[in-house]
């Protein structure tokens, strides 16, 4: 008995061990930067890839040019009827800007990304347009589907079988 | 003398079949807790890496279960070679896998195969990641693909439970069991999202049937008086303490890791908001109705949860109600799939009801 809760005990450390410097979470490393002016506010919008695509996630950043105190707002992305509106909140892994984290963008096309500040200089409203998402990368959408779809034909196979087999009631 | 040690001997044993099949319960468990604490990880901290402790739960719950089933399947397969008569309370009956290079019991099967489809959509998931980044979607498609894979895991715990409802554990275990399915299933619907955009709020849709079919499927294996009302009383606690856990989990692994919570978090428990709330009411309904088809008790119990599902969301998160229109829709559709769901669930119920091994008469 002590010597599987030993057993036990080492492989959980091991587990720890190894997983310890595998999760190490990554910085925000921004390649792209545009610039709106939102009323009185300048500010700087940071994209960890560049050019976007439609699906995948980057960290975007937001930072006014005389920093986020005293400040808040909204920024909302948009795309014909497409609209994604989100609080403006601190970067988790960059805190002195705001930013959205691991964020994508659904569908390709021309977005508008739209900035409503509210801060010690009064409200300002900004627009940055034609912000170019392009197709997707990878397979095609549905192929991605009826592959990650495959468990659930597995199942509906399992209980034809089992339908066909137990018509006599219990 | 030695009769009666050799009788107490027995008493004190723990029954044949409990033992896996409690790992495999035990490692579906497992995942429902991973599942629960890596939603409200991302909602509330964020960051994502693959060796997370929500996502080290998930993958050790699929572990669990499968290398339980995988050692079932193994020592079926070396009894029946040495031509020992293998039990059929373990898992059900045996099954010849590849031919008849292994004897599985069908239970075990299922589960294993879960558990060996969550290992390839994780690889699937990876290299999604690789391509797309660490996005926090649930609906993805690898995402849905390994919700799927520990659904069917889920569904072999049942079976291996349903196998045992003569004893007081298979009975317990499949109430446990199909509790543990119904509340994981509520995350798995979120796959509806990928369907086109229209009047009709899919989601709520696949919520109202997967509760309606998993509650039916489980009262009609147990079979007696008051089995779905078991399902949904299991159900509820696990939505309870769920509710408590999520937020905790999240907030105390980000003190351990040094990261801080997202401004503006609103709190909810997340999956724990996504099971209906009215799922005790349901029960009660189908309790009431069990003489009735199966498809009235079921269109009543998806009347109930469409009905209710928009309250809910407006209780937990005080979202505005939806408009006329895509509201009674989607009440209809509930309905509608909901008596489809009482009408499959019971005849589920009734397969499980199967995998228990014949009674032996007396006389034989």
């Amino acid at each position: 008995m002590r010597k599987t809760a030993l057993c036990l005990l080492s492989a959980i450390l091991l587990l720890f061990g190894l997983a310890a410097p595998a999760s190490a979470y990554e910085p925000v490393n921004i390649v792209h930067t545009e610039k709106v002016q939102a009323g009185p506010y300048n500010v700087t919008v940071g994209f960890s890839t560049w050019p976007l695509k439609a699906m995948q996630s980057l960290d975007f950043t937001f930072a006014p040019d005389d920093g986020i105190t005293g400040k808040a707002g909204v920024v909302m992305l948009s795309l014909g009827e497409e609209r994604e509106g989100e609080r403006l909140a601190r970067h988790p892994r960059k805190r002195e800007v705001w930013g959205l984290d691991v964020y994508s963008l659904p569908e390709p096309g021309d977005w508008t990304m739209r900035f409503d500040i509210e801060g010690p200089a009064g409200t300002g409203t900004g627009e940055l347009r034609n912000l170019k998402v392009m197709e997707q990368p990878g397979p095609p959408l549905g192929l991605s589907w009826a592959i990650s779809t495959i468990p659930l034909f597995g199942l509906v196979a399992l209980i034809v079988i089992a339908w066909r087999r137990t018509r006599r009631p219990v | 003398m030695d009769l009666t040690a050799s009788v107490a001997a027995e008493a004190r044993s723990v029954p044949k079949g409990l033992v896996p099949a409690s790992f495999v319960l035990g490692g579906t468990f497992l995942s429902l807790v991973g599942l629960t604490w890596d939603i409200q990880w991302h909602s509330d901290v964020g960051p994502d890496t693959f060796f997370t402790m929500p996502h080290l739960f998930l993958y050790s719950g699929s572990a669990v279960a499968g290398i339980a089933s995988l050692v079932v399947v193994l020592m079926t397969t070396a009894a029946q070679r040495r031509g020992q008569r293998t039990d059929p309370i373990v898992g059900g009956r045996a099954v010849g896998v590849f031919g008849r290079t292994f004897a599985a019991p069908v239970g075990y099967l299922i589960s294993g195969i879960g558990a060996a489809s969550f290992l390839l959509y994780g690889l699937w998931d990876q290299w999604w990641h690789g391509l797309y980044g660490f996005d926090a979607v649930i609906a993805s498609p690898p995402h849905i693909g390994l919700l799927l894979s520990v659904s069917i895991t889920m569904v072999g715990a049942v079976m291996v439970f349903a196998t045992a409802r003569e004893h007081r554990w298979g009975l317990f275990g499949t109430i446990g069991s199909a509790a543990v399915l119904l509340s994981f299933s509520m995350v798995t619907v979120l796959g509806l999202q990928a369907l086109p955009r229209g009047t009709v709020d899919s989601v709520d849709v696949g919520v109202a049937f997967m509760s309606v079919l998993i509650l039916l499927m489980g009262a009609g294996a147990v079979g007696r008086r008051g089995g779905a009302l078991a399902v949904a009383a299991v159900v509820a606690v696990l939505q309870a303490v769920f509710w408590w856990f999520s937020p905790w989990a999240a907030e105390v692994y980000a003190d351990a890791t040094g990261l801080p919570v997202r401004d503006y978090v609103d709190g909810v428990p997340a999956l724990p908001s996504m099971i209906p709330m009215c799922l005790l009411i349901v029960a009660v309904a189908v309790e009431l109705l069990r003489k009735l088809p199966a498809a009235v008790a079921g269109a009543v119990g998806g009347l109930i949860v469409t009905v209710c599902a928009p309250l809910q969301t407006s209780l937990v998160y005080g979202a505005s109600l939806p408009d006329t229109t895509p509201y009674v829709f989607t009440v209809l559709l509930g309905t509608v799939f909901g008596a489809l769901a009482g009408l499959l669930g019971r005849r589920f119920g009734q397969m499980l009801r199967h995998l228990a091994p014949a009674k032996e008469t007396s006389h034989a």
